[in-house]
This record gives structure tokens, C-alpha cells and sequence, in this order.
């Protein structure tokens, strides 16, 4: 179990000092060298770097963010008249069901990792994340796991239980495809990936920040993604129990679900849900942390209340374990639990509701400039509040009772996910944009892209509210002519109403896409700090030199970047914040104090092969056993080609060998 | 919100009307801004003040994010003070929402435990099946008055004496289905193996619709149910109807070969009480045999129904069911307790309302209309049984011959 | 751990005070509690429901689980030998206590795979209830750890003997402990829960 994951040092380039301590494996162990490739696709496939990783999470993240947003406009497309016949009941089954699977687990999730893995080393000083092999290894799991989920398509159908995969419904018996044991091993495989994560930015986070960058001096997306780990650390375990228990019923014939047997159909959705609330705050509260640098940045004045942000993000964190089971108000729990549960849901409103305050009081006082990024965040702010309005309406119980399954509660979440979650990773994406490619979005472009998603977000999930006040319920195929009305409020209307608005989402996204593009062709370089910013990620280049900074900076204060900027100035007309250093200044001071000797992480073959092992073991669990041997076999080799190889490439490994600085990613500066 | 598509007035409407309160719309019959009854309306005066708490904390929330962004718009003023906030207005900002929440809080709970209340003398035991629903009416019950002296079974259509308090001992015999009629109460699950409570009361006669709630599998959306309320009167009626003897078609009549059929055809499934095969011995259905979940609709009184195939498919024409879903508390029994033949003459010979297509249709290829698991292929998880009726491979003469034959179940 | 001091130039030292590694397993066994919280969870809820079928009173043999149970609790002991002998740098002391504690613990999965294969041919199988299936997923859960841990105990027996550790030994082998104590103390939960407290 020895993880070594950071480098040890070359003797030779310390001095020996040391180095006789590590007894670090040579060379001669012939196949465990490590690759050594710094351009091409090696130097991707191989990569344990924090910020290549992190850009990979975002194109696979985006693709299936695409995936699973045509899977939403087929359902749209379904319901958009009365009994009509664009899907299948079972096809529209496996749509809504992969549409959530896909939209909650391979984009909002690893979208949010993608941001993690490479803002959260810059924001707190570090060079990489504490574990970067293990960094490597989480995302090809999640790679392939989303790629093993999919290919049930294609093997005789998808999941169709649902996204919460209720059980007996997802028993053999009554879903007798491979769709939910391919859901089940999916999300398995993807669920060690997110564990391994979460570990590895709970580490980096707790031991690898700055000098001087105190807990309470941590950037505020720092802190909530921080919070999101520790939500994943220990919500996984429980979905993890959940899905072994399901594929053992569904794969070697276990009782747990057996009703017949006297299993409890609610034993299930405690499981689900214990994980499955802390789930919806691991899909919001990264956004969160975006908007809350977004917000400061462009209101130019520190975020309200950091520490009222802080804690109530923790207090969310924390109160989000203890009302899993409003979800559950119409499952028969008896009124005391009911009572409890709707009592405690509407106590976690209260820390949400302040970060909506200090949002609002951050922008109040300040010098707003409206760039794109800054309207997504406002938009968040805006769409988030009537999202988490609805939500208490359904904390009241009896009303949720009314609530509940129908159309309302879609409207809700979905303003919620993607009013709250998916405008604040756009914000994040307009945002750091310069910072990761060094090139800024299209402002222009990037307007068009806001308001279409925008009214997109309204039109589509606004009139989903009143269609479930109206009485239609969700995950139905088709509504009847019969049940439609005929006045203002009737399905017919506001269904179609939705239906345009998701094409209008659609258009958003898609003027994205083509920003991304004309961006990457036309746009000249960014300047260093486009957007005046706060913190440490904007203190290095654009975008960062592999070792992020030539020298760790000494961090003396929240928003450490700005204050190094600016400072009080006595005028005649009091003091006033004057900009004393331009960006460029600060970055030449730290280039003059730079390191002399950086040592990055070599890359490694190894998490690929491991990752690889782990669908081939899955695939063998639904086809064949021998396969899970195979593929047992190859995490095997994985496991011990990672124990085994050397901690750092070889010098006679490189080609051009030792010396060429530039192609040993070993770059001393200074 | 809706700026672009629509007209101003419209915009006006929607932002005034449509987050607030759909509350106007009595149009829609699953509307649930809209009770019926004491149940849903104790819902409903807690649900609506909640909404308009909602609205007026969003508007208040959106008006100063909307000022803000107008006022302190970049217009070359100076950078703001770097001030990190202020503690004293926190703090009253997080205890403000406390005290809106602990006041919805308090009748929240109270009424938890309110609309929990299981006294009652009328039951009606209700079991969700993949996709249907069947309420066995149990013996000894008063319900309103009258007293159900031996046990009622029937499907998808909930008849219950108005005005009266009826409590539904609900459960499920395969997957979880949740019951739901919008205007009469909030939904609760139908889990198997365990039986959960709903109370039901509507104020006055009339047809009431709902919708399982709970996802249920491959025709989850068609699995649909309604209660019917009726006058005590009424209701007396219909419950004699339902306890009456059988009557067999009259000897050399369509039907009467259509009783051969149904014996031969639709019986192992399908039970109708009081029927004897030629040689005098009761026709007991087995659909545990045949059916994976144990059950299929009874059809003893198929005719006294609106709507077959878990209430997906009408038995009486479009206009018919129009003319009864408005017809007036008064009125309404009188039409309902006619089944298939409401709005016929006296001496009608045939059931002016009876929508005979779709009843051929399902008999014809029922899958097609509805899917279900029926498949011969794709049952070895369930030993051979189906979910769902089959296609039977009926004949145009046996399918007329089953409908003279049903026609006469009222 | 010694390479991060070095890496970072002792600019740099974790901010915590724990190592990486070391603070990560925490981590990970921090998750760890959830899952063996959700199998015995399931267990509790599952163990009476058995049908007219085999009990846990009629079927387990605490006398013989007692005796593997405190199997693995020596191991503990002889695996904190093992860790100090890994500080004082004596590597053949610390192969001797690796080796000890594998051993222990093979004999605890050993006693294992005997008490399964018994109530197996008492008709009691995985398949067979809800207490039975719940049972041994709970216990085989427990298991694999338990034989994983004995999987690491001897490969890092392996690559002290080749004198292959990259990094720090003392932490590599103290970390194989913490995961050790994790998994003994796992099993003191389980055994009282499910052997001794009756259901």
C-alpha cells in the first residue's frame, strides 16, 4: 500500500543530502520505466499532471454533457403533445433514466472535477495534487466507466429503473435487460474513481497549501470543494453498499430485494438516499464556490460574509446528511420520522439562504462589470433563489405529498441543477477560460450563450412548475388528451412551452460550442489578468508552466493576488484603493525569488492499465466470469507495474537525454 | 420571465399568475390548487400560504438583485472598500429566514400527524399491480351509511359515498406504485409487503382522476385510476348492483356463445363472479398461473366502469365522458350508475356511449395498445407468466362474441 | 515523509503535520466506516428474516468464531511489533512480525472459509434468506479486507526482503497497520454484533 507518489529527488541535483534514505528502484527493472513523453499523445495518456487532467475531465465531461443533453431534448420532444409517439415506453424509460445517470454522474460530477483538479493546486500554492498518479487513475476510471455505462446501448438497452433505480422495480424480474447491471457496475467503477479523488484533493487541500494560507484564508471555491469531498468520502461508501447489494441480488441471485423472501422495498431507498441527498450538494456547492469568486471579482470587492459563506457551506455539508428522507414523505415512514425530516429539511434552507444574501450583498456597494461570466453567476443567483424556494414548498410534507413525482418537483431541480450547478460552471468556464488556455472566450458569443440559456432555463423549466401543480406526473411516456384542460394552465400548452425551451438551452449550448471554437482559431492571447483578479490561480502564467509557479508564494491574506495589487492610498479625498502593481510586476517579483530546483511527477503508464482492468472485470460479472479474470488480471499487472515502477524517469530515459530542461517537465528556472 | 415569444400581456399574466398560484385553472381535472375535499383542501391551506410566502421572499430576493445590478453598475465610481461584510446584518439575514421557516414549520407538523388519523368505518383495501389498480371493499365496512355485507371487488375506478370519510389500506403485489387523486388527498406509496393508510373524502359526486405516481415499469404511464363519488343513494345502488347474482345471456344469443368463449378464452385470467361452465361448476379464474403478479382485473362489472386497461383506454365515447365529467353534483349519479349505457334511451338496444373500438382493439393485440411484458420469449425470469395481457389470437367472431358477451357485465 | 520535505525544499512542509499517505488511509478508512455502517445496517435489519429457515442462534458456532476472533486480535499485536520494528530500522524484525501477522490473519480467513463451508452444508447458502445472504456478504466483506490485508503484509514482506520500498519503510509499513488495526476493530463491531448479541 506504500503510495509514493511524489518524486524523490534526483541525488544529484540536491546533493546527495538525503538521498541515501530512499532506496529508489533503477533502472534495471527494464519494462517499470516511466514515459517520458512531454508533447503528443503520450504526454496525455501518460499524464499525472494536475492541469492536463483536469482539462481531460472537462472534454470527456463535455461530451457527455452533450450526450445527455440530446437525451433530454428526445424526452422533450416526446412530451411535447398529448400520447405522442417520438419514444417507445421502454425507449423513453432508458432516455430519462441515462438522461439523469448521465447529466448527474459523468457531467455536472466530473465537470466539477475538472475545475477542482486544476484550479484547486493553483488556488491553494501547491505544484500538483498530493497523489498525481492517483489523479491520473480517477479519471480514466470515470472515462471508462462512462464508456461502459453507454455501451449498454448497444448490448441489448440501458437502465431503465430510474435514476434512484427503486427497487423491487430493479430486480431481475421486472427489468430482465442488462441495462441496470451495466447501470449498477457503471456507476461502481465510477464511484471508486470520485472515492480516490476525493481523497486525493482532501489531502492536497489539508497539507499542501501556500506558506501563510490559512484554512480561513483559502479561496471560497477552495472551501466548497473541500466540503464536496468530504460529502463524497463519505456518501460513496453508502451508494457503494447499495449497488453491491443490487448486483449481488440481480447477478448471484441474493435475496435483498426479494419481497417474496420478506425483504424491506425500503431498505433501498434509505441507501439511495443517504447517499443520494449529499449527492445534490456535491453537484451544487462547487458552483457555489465558482460564483463566489466570479461574484468578488467582477462586484470588485471581497466576497460578504467569507465566513458566514464558509461555514453555512459547511453547515449545508453537514445538515445534508439528516434529511435524506424527504424524498421519501409519500414512501409510508409514519409521521414522526415525516415530521422530523420535513422539520430538518427546511433548518438547511437557513445556510442556503445566506449564501444567497451575501451574494446579493456582494454585489450591493460595488463596481459591477457585466462580463459574461458575471451574468452567469448573477444568473445563478436569480435562478438558484426560486429554485430553493420551491424546494421549501415541498419541505412542507403534506404539500409535497401533492408535490412529489409530478412535474413540479422536475421544474425544481432542474432549476436548481442546472439554473444553480450548470450557469455556475459556464460562469466557471467564461471565467478561467484565459487562465487554462490563455485565450479569452468571445464576449460577444458568450452573451448570446447566457441569454439563450438563460430564457432557455425559464421557458423549459418554469412552465414544468405549473405542470405539475396541474397534476402530471414524471417519468411518463406520454399524458393523455383527456387529463389536459382547457384553460390557461392547460398541459398542452405549457408542455410545448417547455419543449421550445430546451431547444432554446439547446441553441445556448451549441453558441458554446462555437465560441470554443472560434476562440481556439481567431482569439489572440489573453492578457495576464484579464479580469483583475483575487487569487493565487491568477499569480503564474496563462496558461500555468507545468510547475504552476516558479516560486510558492507566501500567502498573507484572503484574496492574496488583489492585495498585492492594490493598496490604501492617502488622497486628499481620503484613502482609496490605487492599484500600485500591475499583474505583471507581482508575477516578475515571484519569477526573481523562483525555485532553483522543481521536481514534477514523472508520468506513468500505470493508471491507464489499472483503470482498463476495471470494465473488462464488469463486463465479465454481467457475460462471462472468465472475462472478470482477465480483467482482475490486468489491475493486477496495473497494480504492480505502479508499485514497482521508479519513482522518476530514468535520465537515460529522455531523448534528448539529461540536460534538455525542456523535455524533462523538470524545468529550474532561475 | 417568458419575455420573448409572448405578448406583453401575456408576460403579464404568466409573471403575476404562474409562479405565484396556478390557483385559477379549475379546468384541469388533476389540478391541485383545486380540492375536494377535506383532505386535499387542509393540504391546500397549508400549500397555498407557503407558495405565497415563496413568492414574496423570491420577489423580494430578485427585486434587490435586480436593484443592485442597476445601481452599482460600473459607471467609473472607485473600487469599492475591501469590507469582508457585516456581522450584525448576517446574523440578522440567517435569523429572519429561521423565523419565516419555524412559522411554517409549526402547522406542518401539526398537520403531519392530523392527516395521519386512521379511524374510520368504511375501508376499502387498495392493491397496485403492474398497471392497474384493485380495490376490494371490505365485508363489515359502513360506508356511509350503507353496509357491505359481503366483499366487492372491482378495478381502477374507486366508488365511495360522498361526504363520508373512507380509509384505504393501501399495498402493492410486485413492484412500488404510489396512489394519487390529486383533488382528494396527497399520493402515498403502495409498497409490497407493507400496508400504508390514505384517507379519502370528497365533498360532493362526481368523478375525481389520479395517476400512479410512483415509477412502475415499462406502461408506468398508463397505469391510471379515478375515484368516483356518489350521493348515499347512490352509492346504495351501485353496491347492490355489485352484489347482485349473476344473470347469464339469454340461451342462442351472441352473447350467450360469447359466455362459451369467455370460459374458454378470457376465464383462467379473468374471473366473473357467479360464472358456471356448462357443467354447472364455477368458473374460477387462476391468474397466478399465467400472470406473474397474481391478479387480473375482475370483470364482473365491467360495464358499470368508464375506462378499462388500468383507466388508460375509455369504455364510453369521447363525448359521453365529456357530458358526465360535467354533469352536476345532482345529476351525476344518474348518469354514472348506467355504465356503458348513460345517455341511452329506455328502449335502447344498444349503449348509446359504449366505445366499442378500443374494446376490440385490446382484444385484438393488447400489447399494442399498452406495453407489457408479455413477450412468450422474454418470460423465463417469470417462469412463463406474463405481465399484462397477452395477444390471445382471437378471431373477428370470437372478439364479437366476447364483446356481446361483456356487454351484458353491468 | 522524507521526499515531500526534500521536494518542497522545506519551504513547504504539510501543512498538517501528517503525512500525505498517512493522512490520506485516514481518509479512507474514515469511508471505510460508512461501508461496514451499510452492511451491518442491512444486516441488522435482515437478520431475523430467515424464513422457517436456519437462524443465526441456530446456526453459529461462537465458541469456534471466539477463537478466530481472538486470532485476529493478537494480530494486532504482533502487527504494532512489526511497525516498531519498521521505526527502529530492523528489518529482520519486521519481516518476522509481518510474517506472524499474515500468518494470523490467514488463520482467521482460514477459520472463515470453514465456518461458510459448514453452515453451506448445514443449507444455509447465500441465496438461501435474507439473514443468510445479508450474513455473508457482511462477514465476506469483512474477509476480502482481511485477506487483502494479508495480500500487503506479504508483498511488502517481498519488497523489504529486495530492499525495493521507494520511500519511507517505517511509514509504508505503519500505514499496512492502521489499515491492520482498522480491520481488527471492524471485526470486534461485527462479532459483537452479530455473533454475540443474540438477534
Amino acid at each position: 500500500m506504500a503510495i509514493i507518489e511524489r518524486p524523490s529527488v534526483i541525488p544529484a541535483a540536491v546533493g546527495g543530502a538525503g538521498a541515501t534514505a530512499l532506496a529508489t528502484p533503477s533502472s534495471s527493472l527494464g519494462v517499470f520505466r516511466r514515459p517520458v513523453a512531454a508533447t503528443g499523445w503520450r504526454s496525455w495518456v501518460f499524464t499525472v499532471d494536475h492541469k492536463k487532467i483536469g482539462i481531460m475531465y472537462g472534454v470527456v465531461s463535455l461530451f457527455f454533457f452533450i450526450v445527455g443533453g440530446c437525451e433530454a431534448l428526445l424526452i422533450r420532444l416526446q412530451l411535447a403533445a398529448p400520447d405522442n409517439k417520438v419514444l417507445g415506453a421502454g425507449l423513453y424509460n432508458e432516455m430519462f433514466t441515462m438522461h439523469a445517470t448521465t447529466m448527474v454522474f459523468l457531467f455536472v460530477m466530473p465537470m466539477a472535477a475538472a475545475f477542482a483538479n486544476y484550479f484547486l493546486p493553483l488556488q491553494v500554492g501547491a505544484r500538483d495534487v498530493a497523489f498525481p498518479r492517483l489523479n491520473a487513475l480517477s479519471f480514466w476510471m470515470f472515462l471508462f466507466g462512462g464508456i461502459f455505462l453507454n455501451t449498454s446501448w448497444f448490448l441489448g438497452g440501458a437502465a431503465d429503473g430510474g435514476w434512484f433505480m427503486y427497487s423491487p422495480n430493479s430486480s431481475r424480474l421486472f427489468s430482465p435487460s442488462h441495462g441496470i447491471d451495466f447501470w449498477v457496475l457503471g456507476l461502481q467503477i465510477i464511484g471508486i474513481a470520485s472515492l480516490v479523488s476525493s481523497i486525493n484533493l482532501i489531502v492536497t487541500v489539508l497539507n499542501m497549501r501556500a506558506p501563510g494560507m490559512k484554512l480561513m484564508n483559502m479561496p471560497v471555491f477552495t472551501w466548497m470543494v473541500l466540503v464536496v469531498q468530504f460529502l463524497l468520502l463519505f456518501a460513496l461508501p453508502v451508494i457503494t453498499v447499495a449497488l453491491f447489494l443490487l448486483s449481488f441480488q440481480r447477478n448471484f441471485g441474493a435475496a435483498f430485494f426479494d419481497v417474496d423472501k420478506g425483504a424491506d422495498p425500503l431498505l433501498w431507498q434509505h441507501l439511495f438516499w443517504i447517499f443520494g441527498h449529499p449527492e445534490v450538494y456535491i453537484i451544487i456547492l462547487p458552483s457555489f464556490g465558482i460564483i463566489s469568486e466570479v461574484l468578488p471579482t467582477f462586484a470588485r470587492k471581497p466576497l460578504f460574509g467569507y465566513k458566514f459563506v464558509v461555514f453555512s457551506g459547511a453547515a449545508i455539508g453537514f445538515v445534508g446528511w439528516g434529511v435524506w428522507a424527504h424524498h421519501m414523505f409519500a414512501s409510508g415512514l409514519g409521521p414522526v420520522s415525516v415530521a422530523v425530516f420535513s422539520v430538518a429539511t427546511m433548518l438547511i434552507a437557513i445556510p442556503t439562504g445566506v449564501k444567497i444574501c451575501n451574494w446579493t450583498l456582494t454585489l450591493w456597494g460595488g463596481k459591477l462589470w457585466f462580463t459574461t461570466a458575471m451574468m452567469f453567476a448573477i444568473g445563478v443567483i436569480v435562478l438558484f433563489t426560486i429554485g430553493g424556494l420551491s424546494g421549501v414548498t415541498h419541505a412542507v410534507a403534506p404539500a409535497d405529498t401533492q408535490q412529489t413525482d409530478t412535474y413540479h418537483i422536475v421544474g425544481h431541480f432542474h432549476y436548481v441543477i442546472v439554473g444553480g450547478a450548470v450557469m455556475g460552471l459556464f460562469a466557471g468556464f467564461y471565467f478561467w477560460w484565459p487562465k487554462v488556455f490563455g485565450k479569452l472566450l468571445n464576449e460577444r458569443l458568450g452573451k448570446w450563450n447566457f441569454w439563450l440559456m438563460f430564457f432557455g432555463v425559464n421557458l423549459t423549466f418554469g412552465p414544468m412548475h405549473i405542470l405539475g401543480m396541474q397534476g402530471q406526473p414524471r417519468r411518463m411516456v406520454v399524458w393523455p388528451e383527456k387529463l389536459t384542460g382547457e384553460g390557461f394552465f392547460n398541459l398542452h400548452f405549457w408542455n410545448q412551452v417547455a419543449t421550445w425551451g430546451s431547444f432554446m438551452i439547446a441553441l445556448g449550448v451549441l453558441v458554446f460550442l462555437i465560441n470554443i471554437i472560434h476562440t481556439a482559431k481567431k482569439a489572440a492571447p489573453a492578457p495576464l489578468d484579464p479580469w483583475d483578479a483575487r487569487t493565487l490561480e491568477w499569480m503564474t502564467s496563462s496558461p500555468p508552466k507545468a510547475h504552476n509557479f516558479d516560486a510558492i508564494p507566501t500567502v498573507h491574506a484572503l484574496d492574496e493576488f488583489f492585495h498585492r495589487k492594490y493598496e490604501e492610498v492617502d488622497t486628499e479625498h481620503g484613502a482609496r484603493l490605487v492599484k500600485v502593481k500591475s499583474a505583471e510586476e507581482v508575477l516578475a517579483a515571484e519569477e526573481a525569488r523562483a525555485d532553483a530546483h522543481i521536481h514534477l511527477p514523472s508520468p506513468s503508464y500505470w493508471p491507464i492499465v489499472l483503470a482498463f482492468g476495471l470494465p473488462i472485470i464488469a463486463y465479465g460479472v454481467i457475460y462471462n466470469l472468465l472475462l472478470s479474470v482477465v480483467g482482475a488480471a490486468i489491475v493486477l499487472l496495473g497494480i504492480f507495474g505502479w508499485v514497482l515502477e521508479p519513482s522518476v524517469a530514468d535520465d537515460s530515459d529522455y531523448d534528448p537525454p539529461a540536460g534538455g530542461s525542456e523535455t524533462k517537465e523538470l524545468s529550474p528556472v532561475g | 420571465m417568458f419575455v420573448k415569444p409572448f405578448s406583453r400581456r401575456r408576460v403579464a399574466a404568466v409573471v403575476t399568475f404562474g409562479f405565484l398560484l396556478a390557483g385559477c385553472a379549475k379546468d384541469a381535472p388533476q389540478d391541485t390548487f383545486d380540492p375536494a375535499g377535506p383532505n386535499a383542501r387542509e393540504i391546500d391551506s397549508l400549500q397555498r400560504p407557503v407558495f405565497y410566502i415563496a413568492g414574496v421572499v423570491g420577489l423580494i430576493v430578485l427585486g434587490a438583485v435586480a436593484y443592485a445590478i442597476w445601481k452599482f453598475k460600473d459607471r467609473g465610481q472607485d473600487i469599492p472598500e475591501q469590507s469582508h461584510g457585516n456581522p450584525k446584518l448576517e446574523i440578522l439575514l440567517t435569523i429572519l429566514p429561521a423565523i419565516i421557516l419555524a412559522g411554517i414549520a409549526v402547522p406542518t407538523v401539526s398537520q403531519v400527524f392530523s392527516l395521519d388519523k386512521k379511524d374510520n368505518d368504511c375501508v376499502i383495501n387498495v392493491t397496485g399491480q403492474q398497471w392497474w389498480w384493485e380495490y376490494d371493499y371490505v365485508k363489515g365496512s359502513t360506508c356511509g351509511g350503507v353496509e357491505i355485507t359481503e366483499s366487492i371487488v372491482t378495478v381502477s375506478e374507486l366508488v365511495i359515498p360522498a361526504d363520508t370519510p373512507v380509509l384505504l389500506r393501501i399495498t402493492s403485489r410486485d413492484v412500488i406504485h404510489s396512489f394519487w387523486i390529486p383533488r382528494l388527498n396527497g399520493k402515498r406509496d403502495a409498497v409490497p409487503g407493507r400496508l400504508h393508510t390514505l384517507r379519502m373524502e370528497a365533498d360532493e359526486p362526481g368523478i375525481y382522476t389520479g395517476q400512479c405516481t410512483e415509477f412502475c415499469g415499462l406502461s408506468h404511464a398508463r397505469m391510471r385510476q379515478a375515484a368516483v363519488a356518489l350521493t348515499t343513494a347512490d352509492f346504495q345502488s351501485w353496491v347492490t348492483n355489485q352484489t347482485a347474482d349473476y344473470t347469464s345471456p339469454e340461451a342462442g344469443t351472441t352473447a350467450a356463445i360469447g359466455e362459451t368463449t369467455f370460459i374458454a378464452q378470457c376465464s383462467r385470467c379473468h374471473q366473473v363472479d357467479g360464472l358456471v361452465d356448462g357443467a354447472g361448476n364455477p368458473v374460477l379464474a387462476e391468474p397466478d398461473r399465467f400472470v406473474y403478479s397474481g391478479a387480473a382485473p375482475n370483470l364482473t362489472n365491467l360495464m358499470t366502469r368508464t375506462a378499462f386497461a388500468g383507466w388508460t383506454f375509455d369504455l364510453i365515447s369521447d363525448e359521453c365522458r365529456d357530458r358526465l365529467w360535467n354533469e352536476s353534483p345532482e345529476t351525476f349519479g344518474a348518469a354514472y350508475l348506467q355504465g356503458v349505457w348513460m345517455y341511452s334511451a329506455a328502449d335502447a338496444t344498444a349503449p348509446a356511449c359504449f366505445n366499442e373500438t378500443n374494446l376490440r382493439e385490446w382484444l385484438l393485440n393488447a400489447p399494442a395498445m399498452k406495453p407489457m411484458y408479455t413477450d412468450p420469449t422474454k418470460l423465463a425470469e417469470t417462469g412463463g407468466k406474463t405481465r399484462g395481457m397477452p395477444a390471445l389470437g382471437l378471431t373477428q367472431a370470437q372478439i364479437d362474441e366476447i364483446v356481446a358477451y361483456l356487454l351484458e357485465r353491468k | 515523509m522524507a521526499d515531500i520535505a526534500l521536494h518542497d525544499h522545506g519551504a513547504h512542509v504539510s501543512s498538517t503535520g501528517l503525512s500525505n499517505n498517512k493522512l490520506a488511509m485516514w481518509l479512507f478508512l474514515g469511508s471505510e466506516c460508512l461501508l461496514f455502517g451499510g452492511l451491518i445496517s442491512t444486516y441488522m435489519l435482515y437478520r431475523g428474516r430467515h424464513g422457517d429457515g436456519v437462524g443465526p442462534a441456530q446456526l453459529f458456532d461462537v465458541p469456534l468464531t471466539s477463537v478466530s476472533s481472538f486470532v485476529l486480535l493478537m494480530s494486532s499485536l504482533t502487527m504494532v511489533l512489526a511497525v516498531n520494528s519498521a521505526k527502529r530500522k530492523d528489518d529482520r524484525n519486521t519481516n518476522l512480525w509481518l510474517v506472524t501477522t499474515g500468518l494470523l490473519g490467514s488463520l482467521f480467513v482460514g477459520a472463515q472459509v470453514y465456518e461458510f463451508t459448514a453452515f453451506y452444508n448445514e443449507g444455509v447458502g447465500f441465496t438461501t434468506s435474507l439473514f443468510s445472504s445479508s450474513f455473508f456478504t457482511l462477514t465476506g466483506f469483512h474477509g476480502v479486507h482481511v485477506s487483502i490485508g494479508v495480500i500487503m503484509l506479504l508483498a511488502m514482506v517481498a519488497i523489504i526482503s529486495r530492499n525495493k520500498v521507494a520511500g519511507d519503510k517505517a511509514e509504508a509499513v505503519e500505514m499496512i497497520g492502521l489499515y491492520w488495526h482498522f480491520v481488527d476493530v471492524v471485526w470486534v463491531v461485527i462479532f459483537t454484533l452479530v455473533y454475540l448479541i443474540p438477534a
